[in-house]
């Protein structure tokens, strides 16, 4: 037999580059394929952590501030927080991570994660990798109210680092605030920290779902901190989401007169509601997009 | 002095007869393959697989008679005698010919023996098929028993040399020279009044009627005839005179071309690049466009005759038939036609070659009454001058001719 | 105050005039004493857009109620707007229509209407692409509504078009079933010209060809003398189309119209030149014209045609209407006219128009040779009231290179049209008779116009019709300029020059015949006495 008849011979047994098969009989003794997952922990190191400040600050920051017309409020209510705590936002636009990264403290911004879904941030390399630099995150895996990620999540907590998620879970299609998922607070019953509530106006005016670029005319956006709740003792992470949700709800309310109305309302249990109209879809996304700080006459409606 | 040199000596072996031959040349062939079709020139000239030559007198076969010698008096050039000097015809059919051979398959000629009924003198026109009746096959073939000697199986085999047809053979002689031979089988009177120019054109009006023959036309068809050199031409007419077809278009490239397709009362002619378009419109059809490569049809023309023997033609013609419908394959075919829409369409594709008895009848009779047939031949040229003649043929179309002849008598 | 149009007789202190030949144009010396008819200065737009709108929808004309009175929750609303035909060319954004919607669809909003749809009143135009619904309609209203409550309509879908009845003339009246069985119809339109609007919106707008056939044929044609003169009597079309409206509107089907007019500003102001008087022009202005001649006859025909197609117009609003349809358009009319009319004394033996690069039919298209027709001899020529320009058996001379090209997706039944029916014949009550059906029932042409963008099989024919009072009524038709194969296509003459095609028109109203030109665009109707 002839070398080149023996390596035919071997190729005949493989599929080179292509998805290999255990024969048949074979099967229930095949090792499982376990995907590892992809290692973020190299982007938080400190090499990790001057990359992305350039990138969030010397690069994020020129555009979004160039794009967007933004407008921040409420950061002196991060000033007595000590150590590591979740922040945690309404999530309308993939601006939404990137905002809140860009206008963290210096304190904050080198050593905050962001959480980010593993079925899309971490489904190929060059996204993970991406995200892992820009954003410090870590894979968590949605509708698993975070079970999968709270071992990581505690690791980086005990390291000093605080987190950023979204407890809505994904992107809202119309602009309106949804349901908080329980993960978030599952999450912050589990490690004991704060809470800090971030309400994100105009971020889905300015560029919603199925965009990846802002309008152009510099739209308005405006982020508004608030300040930190924490977990009361023997509090259901189902109370918990309610009282985040109801945080984020005070900012918009905050947001559209003023803390003292907000607050008083928000006394009376007033604060109105962020769910958007109900009735046909397309009510929910006209009122999603009206525009904000908007001048000129009033309209028909007004 | 040419008549008296070449054609009347009857010692065998003196090398008498004036011939164009085809020889067998290994470097022509590769040559011509490559590089043919980039410079036509070539062909008719150092490329050519041809030569001018004096042969000795082309002996029948002994042993049984029919057989009789012919002075060709005009010989036509076919499509497929050019695709064979320029190296293009299949391989298929090498065990089909003997070479080395005189082409020239298109003939009308005078007798120059009695030939059964045939008297000495008589004109004469070749139906070129060199079937079971020629080569004494006894008993014959089921296919020339049953009358369709153009499909005879025995054409490689019995008392003659392999040859599908007259101008293949090498022991038959072909109408390019001055002396050929030619079996009673194969012949048919020309009528009185007849000129040379019209007879010459009978084989392939013949091969046309035969072709319009196999479209089997049904009355108010929708027909698109790809193609209006001679072949076209002359199958429009069969069509027009032997069908009741409804519609019949006409794709023809050249302008005389097309001027010529609308004389012969095509009831519309367009370019090639149109013909989709048209038949889409007059059978309001549904048109497409793949991602790459020509538009097609959902429904189209009944029956599409394809008279080029191109490879983009049959493609055409795949493209603009209805499902169902028919596809008459008259030229031969080039290689690599997309037959996908056959098998999606449920084509019927049918082969048209040559022609019977009885489709020789037909020409001769409807011949007689066509002058316009006459006006066919465009050009002549003695044997002498055969780079030219092949040269003006290559290139016929855009020169605005439809059949190049040699006159190999003079 | 601006002028009014006026008539100039051309003398030795006349400059050269500026004439339109498609994507191009020429400054053309006219013989002393031609007219020229020039159309009245701009209006000044509405001040405040929003507030004008809003007064508009709460205080409706003719009988009907305020807008937000008629909504209501639980009801079926079907808004429709005019398609890209309108306005000539496309207005910078945001379009007017865009403006309404936004208010009509809060208003919806606030009455806690859920079932609302926008639909394109295309009829048997070619669909809108997404980008160009975008952007006549703005970035909110598409993302609300886009794709399943915003789209083109399909007349060719036999399940979502109903026949409401026929008129008492036996006319079909078929319009989308949505609409029909919507609780209101809000039409949103632009009246660009006088035969816009009206009951024409909904009638024809939202038709189909079982019910345009009625109107859209030769014999309406021949008798709407003209087309663009609504008045009861003048034109067979709209009568027609009256007739329908109002037999919707006996059969319940309720229409709130929204009519707004625009003034003439047709050209950015790179090209001001355009909207002015020559003898007016600055040393800046000549310069330009000079320079965007110059560049436009060097560039190559795409650029060429990119340039022509980016134009936006600076059109403003100069009045909104709302209400009762019938009420509504008299007051538009009386806006259209404030800004179009121009009132000319006696017909000409000859008549001189140069047409111009973009017509209804080819916004992002190229203005084929049966476009040309339509718009020379149907648009121009019958932008006229009582008299037409040119008197009956007199020449009309066009302007127009008519380059014999398509656009394939666009108009593809226009190819057919072009090659098979006018090489047969250019009558176009033989083209009626013995054509129109199989291109109207053709699968291909209703394939490509219910999933492409292509105008129906039936539209080339409607444009040959556009042009059949025209042709009548002229003895002669001249293109200068036009290229000798398509124009003999169409069955006309053409002339290398002004001057040889003068000279042509010598045969048909001899030596010193009068002569007319029409100075459009601007869009102006020539009210002949």
């Amino acid at each position: 037999m002839s070398a080149r008849d023996e390596l035919k011979e071997l190729a005949r047994g493989f599929r080179w580059g292509r998805r290999p098969l255990v024969p048949r009989s074979a099967e229930p003794y095949a090792e499982e394929r376990v995907d590892a997952g992809f290692p973020t922990d190299w982007a938080r190191s400190r090499a990790g952590v001057a990359v992305r400040q350039v990138i969030l600050n010397a690069g994020m920051h020129t555009l979004v501030s160039v794009e967007l017309s933004l407008r921040i409020y409420g950061l002196d209510h991060l000033d007595d927080v000590p150590g590591p705590v979740i922040f945690f936002s309404n999530h309308s636009s993939h601006l939404d991570a990137t905002l809140i990264m860009t206008t963290l403290p210096d304190r904050f911004q080198k050593k905050t994660a962001v959480g980010a879904a593993r079925d899309y941030f971490f489904d190929v390399w060059w996204r993970q990798a991406y995200t892992a630099l820009a954003f410090g995150a870590f894979p968590i895996d949605r509708g698993r109210g975070a079970v999968g990620a709270i071992d990581k999540a505690r690791e980086l907590v005990d390291d000093g680092w605080s987190i950023v998620v979204f407890p809505e879970g994904t992107r809202s299609p119309d602009g309106h605030m949804q349901r908080f998922r329980h993960g978030a607070s599952r999450l912050a019953l589990e490690l004991g920290v704060g809470l800090v509530p971030i309400a994100i106006v105009g971020a889905y005016q300015a560029m919603p779902k199925g965009k990846w670029w802002p309008r152009g005319g510099r739209p308005v956006v405006t982020m508004r901190y608030g300040d930190p709740i924490y977990p009361v003792e023997g509090e259901t992470h189902q109370a918990l989401s309610v009282r985040m949700q109801q945080a984020v709800m005070e900012l918009f309310d905050e947001d559209r007169t003023d803390w003292f109305q907000a607050t008083a309302r928000a006394e009376r249990g007033e604060t109105p509601s962020l769910a958007g109209p109900a009735g046909a879809p397309w009510r929910r996304t006209w009122e999603g997009s009206r525009p904000v700080g908007r001048r000129g006459r009033p309209r028909a409606w007004e | 002095m040419d008549r008296a040199y070449g054609t009347t000596s009857r010692k065998a072996g003196r090398m008498t007869t004036l011939a164009l031959e085809y020889f067998r040349s290994a470097p022509r062939f590769v040559g011509a393959r490559t590089i043919g079709s980039k410079a036509p020139g070539l062909i008719a000239g150092p490329l050519a697989p041809l030569r001018l030559v004096n042969l000795k007198d082309p002996e029948p076969p002994s042993g049984h008679d029919g057989w009789a010698r012919v002075k060709p008096l005009l010989a036509g050039i076919c499509g497929s005698d050019l695709s064979t000097l320029a190296g293009k015809s299949s391989f298929y059919f090498s065990p089909l010919v003997s070479v080395p051979f005189v082409p020239g398959h298109e003939v009308v000629g005078e007798l120059l023996d009695d030939c059964g009924d045939l008297a000495t003198g008589t004109r004469v026109v070749m139906s070129s098929v060199l079937s079971c009746a020629s080569r004494g096959e006894d008993p014959m073939c089921p296919n020339c028993a049953a009358g369709h000697t153009n499909r005879c199986d025995r054409v490689a085999v019995g008392d003659l040399k392999p040859g599908l047809q007259t101008g293949y053979c090498s022991q038959t002689g072909g109408g390019w020279s001055r002396l050929m031979v030619a079996h009673r089988s194969q012949l048919h009177a020309v009528p009185e009044g007849m000129s040379d120019e019209v007879a010459v054109v009978l084989e392939p009006f013949a091969c046309a009627i035969h072709a319009a023959q196999r479209a089997r036309i049904e009355a108010g068809d929708t027909v698109l005839v790809v193609g209006a050199g001679t072949v076209g031409i002359l199958t429009l007419i069969a069509i027009k005179l032997f069908t009741q077809a409804g519609h019949v278009i006409v794709a023809a490239k050249h302008t005389k071309q097309r001027a010529a397709a609308k004389m012969a009362g095509a009831d519309e002619v367009v370019r090639p690049e149109h013909a989709a378009k048209s038949v889409r419109r007059f059978t309001s059809a549904v048109k497409l466009t793949p991602e790459r490569g020509p538009d097609f049809l959902l429904g189209g023309a009944d029956v599409v005759v394809e008279c080029t023997g191109s490879k983009s033609a049959l493609d055409m013609a795949l493209r603009t038939t209805k499902a169902a419908g028919r596809i008459v394959v008259s030229g031969i075919p080039g290689p690599g036609a997309d037959l996908t829409p056959m098998w999606f369409r449920e084509l019927e594709l049918v082969g048209a070659y040559t022609a019977t008895a009885e489709d020789f009848d037909r020409a001769v009779g409807a011949g007689a009454t066509m002058p316009i047939l006459e006006q066919l031949v465009g050009a002549t040229y003695p044997l002498a001058n055969w780079r030219e003649a092949i040269d003006h043929a290559m290139s016929a179309g855009s020169l605005g001719t439809f059949k190049v002849a040699f006159r190999p008598q003079d | 105050m601006p002028r009014p149009g006026f008539v100039l007789e051309v003398d030795e202190r006349t400059p050269s005039l500026l004439v339109n030949e498609g994507e191009g144009y020429r400054m053309q010396r006219f013989p002393l004493g031609t007219k020229v008819i020039y159309p009245p200065d701009a209006l000044p737009g509405v001040d405040d857009l929003n507030a004008h709108i809003r007064h508009a929808l709460l205080h409706p004309m003719g009988d009907a109620k305020p807008l937000p009175e008629l909504l209501f929750a639980g009801m079926k609303l079907t808004i429709a707007v005019d398609d890209i035909s309108l306005p000539l060319p496309p207005m910078v954004t945001p379009d007017v229509r865009q403006r309404i919607l936004e208010h009509v669809i809060e208003l919806a909003a606030r009455a806690g209407v859920d079932d609302l749809e926008i639909v394109v009143a295309t009829a048997l135009h070619r669909r809108m692409t997404a980008a160009e619904i975008r952007r006549m309609v703005g970035e909110r209203v598409f993302r609300s509504f886009w794709p399943k409550a915003l789209y083109n309509l399909d007349a060719e879908d036999a399940a979502n078009m109903t026949i409401v009845g026929q008129t008492d003339q036996g006319e079909t009246v078929q319009i989308q079933k949505r609409a029909a069985d919507s609780d209101l119809i809000v039409y949103v339109n632009i009246n660009l010209v006088a035969m816009d609007g009206g009951h024409k919106s909904v009638a024809i707008g939202l038709a189909g060809y079982e019910s345009l056939k009625h109107h859209h044929n030769v014999n309406t044609m021949l008798h709407s003398k003209s087309y663009m003169d609504p008045r009861e009597g003048h034109s067979a079309i709209n009568d027609s189309t009256v007739r329908m409206g109002r037999y919707l509107a006996a059969n319940g089907v309720k229409v709130f119209q929204i009519e707004t007019t625009l003034n003439s500003e047709t050209f950015p102001s790179q090209l001001g030149f355009l909207n002015k008087r020559e003898w007016e022009w600055s040393g800046k202005d000549q310069g330009l014209m000079m320079a965007a001649k110059k560049a436009n006859d060097l560039a190559p025909p795409r650029i060429r045609r990119e340039f022509f197609r980016k134009i936006e117009a600076p059109y403003k609003v100069t009045g909104i209407n709302a209400g009762e349809v019938e009420a509504v358009h008299e007051r538009t009319l009386e806006n259209l006219h404030r800004q179009q009319l121009v009132e000319v004394q006696g017909q000409a033996d000859v008549a001189i128009f140069g047409i111009p690069y973009v017509g209804p039919y080819n916004v992002n298209s190229v203005l084929n040779p049966i476009l040309v027709h339509c718009l020379g001899l149907g648009y121009l020529f019958n932008m006229y009231r009582n008299d037409p320009i040119v008197r009956e058996g007199g020449v009309a001379i066009l302007f127009h290179p008519v380059p014999w090209e398509f656009n394939t997706i666009h108009h593809p039944s226009y190819i057919d049209f072009f090659e098979e029916v006018l090489a047969e014949t250019t009558d176009p009550k033989q083209i009626e008779a013995t054509f129109e059906e199989r291109y109207a029932k053709d699968p291909w042409y209703i394939h490509l116009y219910r999933t492409s963008h292509a105008y129906h099989g039936v539209h080339p024919f409607y444009m040959w019709y556009w042009g059949a009072h025209g042709r009548d009524h002229c003895g002669d038709v001249i293109f200068v300029g036009g290229e000798p194969k398509s124009v003999a296509r169409l069955g006309y003459r053409r002339a290398d020059s002004l001057r040889d095609a003068l000279e042509m028109a010598k045969d048909t109203v001899g030596t010193s015949p009068s002569i007319t030109y029409f100075h459009a665009p601007p869009i102006m109707i020539a009210d002949v006495r």
